[in-house]
């Protein structure tokens, strides 16, 4: 229990009200939690697809450029690597899910003709194109698998965030609250048992005088009666 | 602001994706001069996706490792394996408490 709790009316009322609005708030982030589990398992289900659309992806381009590299040598699919001149690039936009900022990855100049490549049309074979080909198409799956899987890290790190909360208002702030609660309302209970006691007490030696007085009244009284005769 | 896909692996690996035009890559033929190299495309503005082969993480220093799965930017794609990262399932564990990655 936190130390500096004073037992007064006006702290109880603070304490309930920050109680209420914890409450309030611990419903809305079990709430959030749950969207975002929910919007998780949506997107986690999307990234197994993509994930094994990009296996197979991965391993057609790997047959194309194997294919090219047995039939025309290891230097020429070198050398046309090498001649690329147009460069796939992305940019970035992003999206809120519930909150969580999540990419959107668009891509340019990753599909190309066989004109745009760059290497000589007549000095490589079909296989070397297939194999560009191959690759260009795992390129544009990798983009995908990219943005699902960032979205992916940025919902769990949301969802721990938000449990973590969750968590310690439930299992810290709130029980924390209530004690204090418990003990300010104990308190001012015995202090006002104690004020009653008190009052009791007044009472009783308030009527012990009077009666004292009364008695002394009737005795003086009963003095005065005799000197009459 | 337009950005690019890095790669990062032995020769044979990179060959392809320069045939699709990737201009970023580094050749790694040790396994020592992996970390260095994924440490410079972490570092690197310009890069967004960043494609390894599964079985090179396993290569790299436990730091680096940790780094790059956990990175949003540029975001790490791997290629053969099991795929999805360890950190990652690791992670949904914690935070779900169930291990969804399990079911295939």
């Amino acid at each position: 229990m936190a130390d500096d709790v004073k037992p007064t009316r006006k702290e109880l009322m603070q304490i309930e009200e920050r109680i209420e609005l914890s409450e309030r708030g611990h419903d809305t982030l079990e709430q959030k939690r749950d969207g975002l589990i929910m919007e998780f398992m949506d997107i986690l289900d999307e990234a197994k697809d993509v994930r094994s659309d990009l296996d197979d992806k991965y391993e057609e381009a790997q047959r194309a450029i194997n294919m090219a590299r047995a039939l025309d040598g290891d230097v020429a699919v070198r050398g046309a690597a090498a001649a690329l001149k147009e460069h796939p690039e992305i940019t970035t936009e992003s999206k809120s899910v519930m909150g969580v900022y999540i990419p959107q990855i668009d891509s340019t100049k990753v599909r190309k003709n066989l004109d745009q490549r760059g290497y000589g049309v007549l000095g490589t074979s079909a296989r070397i194109d297939e194999a560009a080909d191959a690759y260009e198409e795992l390129v544009d799956q990798i983009i995908l698998a990219a943005e699902v899987e960032t979205a992916m890290k940025k919902m769990i790190e949301e969802i721990e965030t938000t449990n973590r909360r969750v968590n310690a208002l439930e299992f810290k702030l709130l029980p924390e609250l209530r004690e204090n609660k418990e003990y300010i309302e104990q308190k001012l209970e015995e202090q006002e048992r104690e004020e009653i006691f008190r009052m009791k007490k007044v009472k009783d030696k308030k009527e012990a005088e009077e009666d004292a007085e009364a008695a002394a009244k009737e005795e003086e009284d009963e003095e005065v009666v005799p000197a009459d005769d | 602001m337009s950005q690019e896909v890095a790669v990062v692996g032995s020769p044979d690996f990179t060959t392809g994706f320069r045939l699709a035009g990737v201009r970023k890559f580094a050749n790694v033929t040790e396994d020592e001069q992996l970390d260095a190299a994924v440490r410079e495309m972490l570092d690197d503005e310009e890069v967004g996706i960043l494609v390894m082969h599964d079985d090179d993480l396993d290569a790299l220093s436990r730091t680096t490792r940790s780094d790059v799965e956990t990175s949003v930017e540029p975001v790490l794609v791997t290629l053969g394996g099991e795929g999805g990262s360890d950190a990652l399932r690791e992670q949904i564990k914690r935070a779900i408490g169930i291990d969804l990655m399990d079911e295939d």
